[in-house]
This record gives structure tokens, sequence and C-alpha cells, in this order.
């Protein structure tokens, strides 16, 4: 099999894993909701400037300064006039970008930590795991924060630091779900037929704990999404003038009581998607417990 | 004020009404469970009756719908279940009952005692409030009367120091203790009718016997109806005084102990028997096990309007797939579910294949063990680094030592905590020992497996207990076989692909399990998958650990015989670990007794299992349980548990439970090696000479109880 | 009981030697050194000398992390940098003021959240169940800035009924002025209760479906005693260590909350010493942060150990 095969066989099989979750995802009220709900960030992301009716850095200074939602700005103005909507539909991609990437980070750098370290056990088990600890005893938005102060808010650093802040609360998951598959005799099996261990921890026993690496890469996401919203307001997320949803509720709460919309546009923005991936992974879980549910 | 208590039983006693009529009386029930894959018929036909003061055995293998009968008695099933047919007790259909009257009738009337006691214990309340929440819920008690009666009950289960035991968490007890305490809440209102699940599934033998002791004393204590459900076919012989045998969720025969067992009239019934290993028959031919082909009628299925067991019948005709047969009275309260009960023979199944003689090859062992031992982790201090050792490391196995000869099978017997998993794991290597030296063929072998060369990888595999954790339910069967061959053979991939094939066959699967998933095969399918695996490196060795207890018995043979047939083609050897005596007896050359994870005695089977004998394996031989109603059951019983892990031994390892201890001797000096003078190979570890031993043993043998 | 102390205080003490030296290695050793931050972009190259003698920063790095986890140990967490006052005095009336949010939130989060995840367990699938169970997701789905803001919006802006920012004068006490706290707690109450509230709930299946609880029912016992006596307390067990957890969690939170309604606590100070540069400051908040969050693991192992029996503390 050449790599070009190799890779296309992989997508394919990729996509038919995610076709399946999305059938799956279907069969539930929850999935019902959340999938149309992610479909249409994910579209945001990739198109959402495009489709903004106004560039999003484009000022009405002069006639439109915090004005109420109306035909012509739908979500309303801001302080320098620029039309809240476009604002919101621009500011999907990099939100999601960065997030994306940050959790995808932390997923795989987490899964390898916590897969090899339950795996191998023993004392570098308890050493990994105390530096697992250790970092859990962080509030992930704190070490963000310090980490980013130091290193300058840029997207690269921002993906980064939520990759390695996530590693170790996937690795405690994705240990404990190989601690468990590790008991199980066919590992015992393989390790009796010479198998490396690398062969071992991703050929037969990550295919067992995919549910559990699912569920957690769902979670991830949402955190992901959440935290750097909140980097954002706090002024550490995407740098002025492209639009954050964080900076931009951050900014508007001066002028609260009067514009309020300035503030709802963004905020419905970022609990619809968290919602979203939420719901969507509570109905793919939801289905995958139904056939289970027999007496 | 013991006197009030026994008034009060009293008058709950005497509610009973019409002499005649049965206690219970099961007519036509089944049992639907909706599911979102589709509709399950749990129990599809069931008929059957209790008498006051009898004990009515169910059998059946897994799936057969034993267990849903007993909840389905106590009115618990889960979900919505379509429920047909009806339950009466004493006349009363249980249908009809409200919630309210059902719950005044539960752990009152009906009492349930459980599979397994561990889970059906509350873990974080004490035993005593356990037992006297159902004595204040039913009967009408002050406070110090309910006190005083639970002590009672926990007297009457042969629990010593109730006041302790009342004080204790369930994980403070043994299995046993457990066990006895669930009986002691099941009588605690002294019930009518007594639903036992499988009591003694996971209990060990000799613990396991103890227990049926006990439910023997309560057939003539408590004036109740006993229901005890069971797969095992020698456990109903020690207590039941009527059968009732289950397929596929419908009874298929029903008759007096005696009748079922030496006059079986249903095919399935027989079947069942010549599954079972049984004793050597006096010096006759042996002949092999049996195994019923095929699997269970599938419960997801619709009742087809024939014979459910017709598919694995030998004698089955057009009839019995046209035609649902209707239970036939035979007489003398013998029913079978069966158009020919004439027809049906004791030898049906036995086509009286006598077992050909393993051959013996090569004096060279082909595994020979010495000394070996291991511990599992270390001291433990009062202060994590420092202060005095508060807590001795785990013993596993000490000074073990055998020989497995070429094309020879080793039995090692032992129930839990004997260390005999450690054994096995430490000759594949996975457990690495602390000391003593294994060789294969004269060779010395590293201790784990990754110290070790492919040659001798391949020389030594292992076959486990669950088959369907032992196969990687993510990848295909191909993936099982082909990679073993992968390593350990220089087979082109066609090459390998051929000889994947030719070993599923071997094993009585064609070609096209090669892409099936694990999941979708029966548990003796996986096993079998799990044997192939096994012989794909033509292993010299075959250590196999509880191959077949995770099996039904109707299958068990399937797998014994295929190990068998390979060692006799390859002369492979074999370790084979079981805490069933009747498995090893069958298929061992020599057996290893081991308890406590020491040697207690080792030899050819047929020594080992005939006088003398190690005291421990006196009362294994006595408590393991025998297919036979006549069979008499030897009194040797074992008191207590199995000693802690922890414990270090002074003297003799079994001196805490020993019924033959002299006394101080075996307290404080660790038992000699003796061998007897017949047989230079048979070791029996133990103060008590060999003379004095076999005298002391033919006499008891020869007093029947 | 003695080991199972030993071991765990040893854990923590090992647990916050690692977290201080990552502490330190974050605000010190990572490119932008420490006079860099103090200064910002625009410093001189002197300037930046005169700043690294004056705090001793020309030292190598363990020997200042000795020097600081040595004062730390003596309750000397150093000065401000910008407030020239020891940062103990700054930071205890921020402390008292966050513990009193914290507890706040913690007193009326927790107990609603076990009772009604309970109610919720034991009634699983109605009506009821689906429709908290839908709020839950929706709560925790929420980040504090954006149920702060909601909070604002409703309760100031349009029914006017509690002030929208919760600053107080310096050396004033927020329980002098009870309202104030009212939208903060409610913030931070939202996602622990949710979250507790979804674990609580799922525990309590999993017990329902436990086979002790059989037992109890085929004991023929009444629903209520079956629930109060059985189902709960190992419910209980589980959520214990979820309620550590969350600790944790809320601590993270009360930077965001704090900072929505300028409430003048921890969180605040952080946000502020960050903006600041003031590294002894920042390192002391960093390190009582971890340092509770270890306390309260420590507190839910203790109390686990107590309350399940087969858990023996040695």
């Amino acid at each position: 099999m050449n790599p070009l095969d190799a890779a296309v066989s992989a997508a394919a099989a990729l996509l038919r894993a995610g076709a399946s979750l999305v059938r799956l995802a279907l069969r539930t009220p929850a999935g019902r909701i959340g999938l149309p709900l992610v479909v249409l960030h994910m579209v945001l992301a990739l198109f959402g400037e495009t489709l903004a009716p106004y560039p999003p850095t484009e000022f009405h200074i002069e006639d439109h300064q915090l004005e109420g939602p109306s035909l012509q700005f739908p979500f309303g103005t801001d302080q320098f006039g620029r039309d809240v909507l476009s604002r919101v539909m621009s500011g999907a991609t990099s939100l999601i970008t960065v997030a994306g990437a940050g959790a995808l980070l932390g997923i795989v750098l987490g899964t390898v930590v916590g897969m090899s370290s339950g795996y191998k056990g023993g004392r570098t088990d308890e050493v990994v795991m105390r530096i697992m600890d250790a970092l859990m005893s962080f509030p992930s938005l704190l070490i963000a924060l310090l980490v980013l102060t130091s290193l300058g808010p840029n997207p690269i650093n921002i993906a980064g630091t939520i990759g390695v802040v996530f590693i170790a609360p996937v690795a405690r998951v994705m240990r404990s779900s190989t601690l468990a598959v590790k008991s199980l005799e066919f590992v015992d099996a393989a390790r009796l037929r010479g198998e490396p261990n690398v062969y071992i921890i991703f050929r037969e026993i990550l295919p067992n704990t995919l549910p559990v690496l699912a569920v957690e890469a769902s979670v991830r996401f949402s955190y992901s999404i959440l935290l750097v919203a909140s980097l954002g307001f706090l002024g550490l997320g995407v740098q002025p003038p492209s639009s954050d949803w964080g900076l931009m509720i951050s900014e508007s709460r001066i002028f609260i009581t009067g514009a309020p919309w300035v503030a709802l546009a963004p905020a419905g923005a970022v609990a619809s998607l968290v919602i979203g991936i939420n719901l969507l992974a509570d109905g793919i879980k939801q289905a995958r417990e139904l056939p289970k549910r027999e007496a | 004020m013991a006197t009030t208590i026994t008034a009060t039983l009293e008058t709950t006693a005497t509610r009973t009404a019409d002499a005649d009529q049965p206690l219970l009386k099961v007519d036509g029930l089944s049992v639907t469970f909706f599911t979102p894959t589709g509709a399950v018929h749990a129990v599809r036909d069931a008929s059957f009756e209790i008498k006051r003061g009898e004990v009515v055995g169910l059998v059946g293998e897994s799936g057969c719908g034993k267990s849903t009968m007993a909840y389905a008695i106590m009115g618990y099933l889960p979900g919505e279940p379509e429920v047909g047919g009806a339950v009466y007790l004493d006349g009363q259909n249980m249908a009809e009952l409200g919630p309210a009257e059902l719950r005044a009738l539960r752990g009152n009337r009906i009492a349930m005692v459980y599979q397994h006691p561990a889970l059906a214990l509350n873990p974080t309340m004490r035993i005593g409030p356990q037992i006297e929440e159902v004595i204040k819920v039913h009967l009408d008690l002050n406070a110090v009367q309910v006190t005083e009666r639970a002590m009672e009950l926990i007297e009457s289960v042969g629990l010593p120091d109730p006041e302790r035991i009342a004080q204790s968490y369930a994980h403070q007890l043994s299995g046993g203790q457990q066990q006895r305490i669930v009986i002691a809440m099941a009588l605690a209102c002294d019930p009518d009718l007594l639903l036992m699940d499988e009591p003694t599934t996971g209990l060990d033998v000799t613990t396991e016997a103890t227990i049926l002791d006990l439910v023997a004393d309560l057939k003539g204590r408590v004036n109740a109806g006993i229901l005890y459900v069971s797969h095992n076919l020698g456990v109903v012989a020690r207590v039941a005084d009527r059968v009732v045998v289950m397929y596929a969720g419908q009874t298929v025969e029903e008759a007096p102990v005696r009748n079922l067992f030496k006059d079986p009239r249903h095919p399935y019934t027989v079947g069942l028997l010549s599954c079972v290993p049984k004793p050597v028959a006096d010096e006759g031919a042996v002949t092999r096990l049996q195994s019923i082909q095929g699997s269970v009628f599938p419960s997801t299925q619709a009742d087809p309007g024939m014979c459910l067991f017709a598919d694995r019948c030998p004698m089955a005709t057009d009839r019995c797939t046209g035609e649902a047969p209707a239970p036939v009275s035979l007489g003398g309260a013998h029913e079978t579910r069966c158009f020919y009960p004439g027809e049906v023979s004791p030898d049906l199944w036995d086509e009286s294949v006598e077992r050909e003689a393993p051959h013996e090859n090569g004096k060279e062992p082909t595994l020979t063990v010495k000394g070996l031992h291991r511990v599992y982790g270390q001291w433990q201090r009062k202060y994590l680094f420092f202060g005095p050792k508060v807590k001795p490391p785990v013993r596993a196995v000490e000074n073990v030592d055998f020989n497995v000869g070429a094309g020879r099978t080793v039995g090692i017997v032992g129930e839990s905590g004997s260390g005999k998993s450690t054994v096995a794991r430490s000759i594949v290597g996975l457990v690495p020992r602390d000391s003593g030296d294994l060789e294969l063929r004269g060779e010395d072998l590293p201790a784990e497996t990754d110290e070790r060369n492919a040659g001798q990888k391949a020389s030594i595999r292992m076959v486990f207990q669950n088959p369907t954790s032992s196969l990687n339910p993510k990848l295909p069967v191909r993936h099982n076989i082909l990679r073993p061959l992968q390593k350990f053979t220089d087979m082109s991939a066609k090459e390998r692909e051929e000889r994947a094939c030719e070993l599923l066959e071997s094993v009585g699967l064609d070609a096209s399990y090669m892409d099936r998933q694990p999941l979708q095969l029966s548990g003796g399918q996986q096993q079998r998958v799990a044997l192939a695996a096994a012989f794909a490196g033509d292993p010299d060795l075959i250590v196999a650990d509880e191959p077949v207890s995770a099996l039904d018995v109707s299958v068990q043979a399937q797998v014994l015989n295929l190990l068998e047939d390979h060692q006799r083609e390859n002369g492979t050897s074999y370790v084979f670990i079981s805490h069933d005596l009747g498995v090893v007896r069958y298929v061992s050359d020599e057996i290893v007794v081991l308890y406590a994870g020491h040697v207690a005695e080792a030899g050819p089977t047929e020594d080992v299992l005939s006088t003398p004998s190690h005291p421990y394996t006196e009362a294994l031989l006595s408590a393991a349980p025998v297919p036979d109603p006549d069979a008499i059951p030897t009194p040797i019983r074992l008191s207590g548990s199995v000693p802690k892990q922890h414990e270090q031994f002074k003297g003799c390892f079994f001196a805490s439970r020993c019924p033959r201890k002299l006394g101080d001797v075996c307290d404080n000096t660790p038992p000699p090696m003796q061998t007897s003078p017949g047989s230079p190979t048979h070791e029996i570890h133990c103060h008590i000479p060999l003379e004095e031993l076999a005298r002391l043993q033919d006499n008891s043998v020869t007093t029947p109880a | 009981m003695t080991r199972f102390l030993v071991r765990r205080i040893s854990l923590i003490v090992v647990t916050l030697l690692v977290v201080s030296a990552a502490i330190f290695a974050i605000t010190e050793i990572l490119p932008g050194d420490v006079a860099q931050m103090v200064m910002g972009q625009g410093a001189t190259e002197q300037n930046l000398k005169h700043i690294r003698e004056t705090l001793g920063l020309d030292r190598p790095a363990p020997v200042r992390y000795l020097d600081w986890i040595g004062g730390v140990l003596r309750g000397d967490m150093g000065d401000s940098f910008v407030q020239k006052i020891p940062v103990t005095q700054v930071v205890a009336p921020r402390l008292a003021n966050s513990l009193i949010l914290a507890g706040f939130a913690f007193l009326v989060a927790v107990p609603s959240a076990v009772a009604i995840g309970v109610w919720m367990g034991v009634r699983q699938g109605s009506k009821t169940d689906h429709a908290v169970s839908v709020g839950s997701l929706v709560a925790i789905s929420l980040p504090e800035f954006v149920t702060g803001v909601l909070l604002i919006i409703v309760f100031s802006s349009f029914l006017g009924w509690l002030p929208s920012s919760s600053a107080i004068l310096p050396g004033t006490s927020p329980l002098t002025r009870p309202l104030i706290l009212v939208l903060p707690t409610l913030t931070l109450t939202g996602v622990l209760f949710a979250y507790i509230m979804r674990m609580t709930r799922a525990n309590v299946i999993e017990v329902l479906n436990a086979d002790f609880v059989r037992t109890a029912v085929l004991k023929g016992l009444p629903l209520r005693r079956v629930l109060i006596r059985h189902v709960v307390p190992n419910a209980m067990l589980p959520t214990i260590s979820v309620i550590a957890v969350n600790m944790g969690w809320m601590l993270g939170g009360l930077i965001i909350v704090e900072n929505v309604f300028a409430y003048p606590g921890l969180g605040q100070l952080l946000l502020t010493s960050i903006n600041t540069r003031d590294v002894p400051l920042l390192q002391t908040l960093a390190l009582i942060i971890a340092g509770t969050y270890a306390l309260s693991n420590l507190v839910a192992d203790l109390s686990y150990g107590a309350l399940d029996p087969r858990i023996r503390l040695t």
C-alpha cells in the first residue's frame, strides 16, 4: 500500500466514522439540536467573514454609534459604529481554529502521556502522575494567564498553552482507561507474542479506549472554547482590531446599561457554540448507551 | 424475652392455608423483555410446583432463563417486560397483588439469596442493621427483640461471635461468611419460600461444601419450600429433592432427583450429564467427554413452533422440527418435553469413544520448575519510609517444584489464593519470579517474557480463562491468529493465511470465521479461536489457566477434547490450571495440589487422588460436588478461610484449618516432604506419617455419614 | 491512619514543591525576563541592568528559587514591586474577600446541587429530569463572563434590582453591603451547581443499579428507606471527590467573576499583578491558589476515607 492510498483510505475511514457518529447523534433530541448548532458555527468559521454584511472593521462613527438593532444593522452597532453582526460572524474563525488546535494538541499529547504511563506502570507511572497532579492543581486559566503574559498572546502561543494545560486532565482519563483495558487478557496475549510496547498501546489498547477518548475530546473542545473566550475577555485573546467574542463582551461592559445588544450578540454566539458541542456530545453518548440498556 | 420472639414467629408461620395446595405454582410462565434491538424471550414456557419443606433444583446453562424465573417469582423484573402465564403463592395469583402487598410479601414470606454475596450486601452499612431492617419492616417487634432476633439468625447460619459479625462491614467477611449473612437475612422472617440464585457460584469448593451443608440443614429446620437455582449438576444432586431442567426458556424435564440423574428422559438432560467429567469409573474404559454441538436457540427469536432443542438433538425427527412438544407425564412425578421419551437412553450422546492412550515420549522434561518463589510488594512501614515494619509483602508462591514431561499434562489445583495463577504467569513470564529456576528442555528460561528470545516465546504459549477478554474485541479473529504466525514463523503472507485457515479448521471452525469479530462468537467459539492462536507457533508447552471455567458444561468438552487431540498429535506438554478437581482429574497425568502458595501434594493423578492424601487434598475431594445423588458425602469440611495473604507461616501452611492437625508441631515446624514407597514421585507435605494418614482416611471413607 | 496521613501530606509537599518550581520557572525563566516584565517593552538596557541588580536578578535562577522558597517557608513572601509593602499585607484583605465570595457560592451550590441531583437520579427519565438535564447542560456551557454579563443585563440594567458593580472601598468588608455579593455568587454558583448536580445524578443512577439496592428492595423495604439508607450514602462517596475537584475549578472562576463585577478579591488582584508585572505578588497568589486546591483534595480524601469503611487509611 503506498502512502497516498493509505492516506486516502485513512481519510475515508475517518469520514465513515464521522458519518456514523452523526447518524448516531441524530437518534437523540440532544443530538438533533446540537448538530445544527455545531454545523452553523463551522460554516461561520469557514465563511463568516465572507458572508458578513459589512467588513467587521468598517467604522460608521458619525451616524451609527451604539445604535440598537435595526434592519440595516440586525444586532445593532458598537461604540465605533461597527456592525455587531458582522463582528460576531467574523469572530468565529479565530476562536474555533485556536481552540480546536489547542484542544487537539492537548488530546494527542495527553493520550500519549496517559496511555504510556498507564501501560508502563510502576515507578514511572507514579512520577508522571505526580507531575500531572501538580499541573492539575492550577486552574487552567491561571496557567494560561501566566504563560501568555510572559510569551505574549498570539494564536500559536494560545493554542500551545491550551495544549500543554490539557495534557494533565486528558492523560488522567486515558491512563485510567488504559489501566482498565490493560488488565484484560488480550494484552497479556500480545505481550506473550513479543509485540513491542508501542504496538500494544496503539494497536491493541487504543481502539478499546476510543469511546472514552471521544467523550473526553468533546469535553476538551468545549472547555478549550470556554478558555479561549475567557482569555479574550481578559484581553489575552486575539488582538484587536480582529474581532474576538470575549473581548467584545469585555469592552461592552462600560455601556451595558444603554446598549446591551453589543454584549448580547457575542454572548449568544459563545453560548450557542459551547451548548451545541455539549449537546452533540451528550447525544452521541446517549445514543451509544441505548442498545446497551437491555435487561 | 426469647419466648415472645418465638411466639411471634410461630404466628407468622401458621398462616399457611391448605396442606394439599402446592406452596408455589408456576404455570406456563413467559417473560419477554423489550430492548431497543428487539424482543428477548428470556422465559418462554415454564411450569413447575414447589411444596412446603422440599428443595427444588432448577438447572440449566447460561441464558436459559433460570435466574429470570427466580426474579419473576419475586415480581422483580427490570424494565416493563411482557409476562404471560401465572405464579401462584398459596393459591394467590401474584400478578394481582398491589405494590404494597407485594412489598409486604418480599423479605417476609418470599426471600431470596443471591449469586454474588459481596455485591448483595451494602458496602457502607454494618451487617447488624442490614439484618435488623428486614425484621423491623415485617415483624412487630421492639428494638431489643429485633437485635436479639438478628443475633439468633447470625448464630443459626453457623457464624460464631454474632456481636462481632453484626459490627462488621461486608468487606471484612470472607465470601462464605457473606453468603451466610445473606442467608440469615433471607431467613429473618421465617419465609415460606426461599429462592436461592446460584448461591455458591464464585465460592471456593471447600466453602461451597459448607454452604451446601447449611442448605441441607435448613431443609430440616424451616418449614419452607426452597428453589435452588444452579448451573452445576453436582450441586443440585447434593441438595435437591426434585429437579427441573430448563433449556432456552422452557422447562424441559422435571423429576425427583434420583430419577433425573439415573433415568433422564430428555435428550438435553442426558447430554448435560455426559458433559461432566465423572470420577474415573473403576477400572472401566475411559470414555471421551461429550459435548452438545451447536448453540442454544437464540432468545431473540420468537417461538418457531418446533422443539427448541431439535437443532442439536441426535434423535430429532421431522416431527420435532414441525411441531412443538408439550410436557408429557411419565408417572412418578416425572415429566419431559419430548416426543420420544421412551427412546431416550443414557448413552444417547455416548458413542463410547474410548480415550486413546496419551503417547508418552522423551524422558527429558519439557519444563522444569525448581524452587519457584514470588511475593508481591514490600514490607510496609508505619511512617512510609521509617518506623517499625507493619505489614509484610503479599505471599504468592513459595518453593514450588515440578516437572512437565514431553507430551504430558500436569494439572495444578487449588482454591483462590493458592498461587496457581502466579505459577502459570511465572512460567510464561508475565510475572517475574523472585527466586527459583525455570528450564525449558534443560535450558535456562529468563524470568520475564521480554527477556526471552523468539524461540522461547513460540515454545511456551498460554490459554486464558476468559475467552471474551483474551481476544481483542476491536480486532477480527484473523488478527489473533495471523499475528502469532507472523511473529513466530517466517512464512509468507500467503502461507500464513493458509496456515491460519488450517488452524481454525483444526479447532472446528471454518475459514469464514477469519473475518468475524470476537464479540459475534459464542464463548466456546472464542475459546477455540484462542486455542488456534495458542497452537500457532507449534509450541512445546501450553499453559492453560482455567481454560474451561468460564464456559458452559455443554461446550467445555469441545475445548478439553481439542487440547487432548492436539497433544496426542503433536506431543505438546500442558500445564493445566483449574479449581475444578473433576476437570483436572480428567485431563492430567500428574497433579500438583497448591494451598496458600505451597505445594501440599504432588504426584501421578491416581496416586494423589487415592489414599494416603494430604489432609487438604482429602478435604477438596470430599467437597467437590458430584452429579450423582447417591454419592455419599464424606464429612470432611474445612472451617475458617484461607489464611490472609500477608500472614507468615511459622509451621505448616495448612495448620489453621487442618481437620487432622496433630498439635503444636503443626503450628511451629514446617512439614517434611514424605514420598510414598510405592510411588517415588508422589510427595506429601505433612507431619502425619503416611501409613497413619492412609489408615485415618480409609476409615473415614468406609464409614458412611 | 498514620501511614495514610504521612503519605498524603508528603505527596502534598512534593506537589507544592513542583508547583512552586513551575510558578517560579514560568515567571522568571521564560523569555521576557522579570526585568523586562517590570519595565515593559520600552526599557533601555541600562534601566534593565539597574532593575536586575536592585531586585537581585543577576544571581543564578536556582539560588533565587531557593531564596524565594526559604522566604515562603518563613512566611516572608517578599515585597510587592508596585506597592512596596510586604506581599502578605496586600494579599490578606483580598483573600478574606475571595473566601467570602467562594464560601457563599459553595454554600448555595453544593447542598442544592446534591439534593436536586439525588432527586433527578431517582426520577431518571421523567419530564422534570429531562428539563433539569438540559438546563444544567446549558449552565455548564456558559462561561462565567457570559453568565455574569447576562445577569447584569437582567437584574441591573433591566430590572434595576441589584448593583452591576461589586466594587467597594479598600478597607471595608463586602459583608457590610450584602447586595453586591448576590450577582457574583449567582454567577459562580451556575457552573458549580450544574456540574455537581450532574455528577450526583449519575452516581445515584449507578448505585440504583447496584445489587445491594436490589437486595434492599427485595427485603420488602419501603422506597424511602431504600433511598435514604442504601442509595444516598453510597452515591455520596464519589460525589465528594467531584466537589473537591470543583473547588479548584471555582478558583479559576473567581478570576473571571471578580473581574466582571470589579470585586476586590484575589482574582482581581491576580490580574492586576499580571498587568503591573508585580512578580512577588503574582508568585504568592499562584501558590495560594495551588495550595488551596491541594488542601481541598486532602480534605476530600480524608472524608472519603472516613465515610467509606472499605478504605482503610493505611
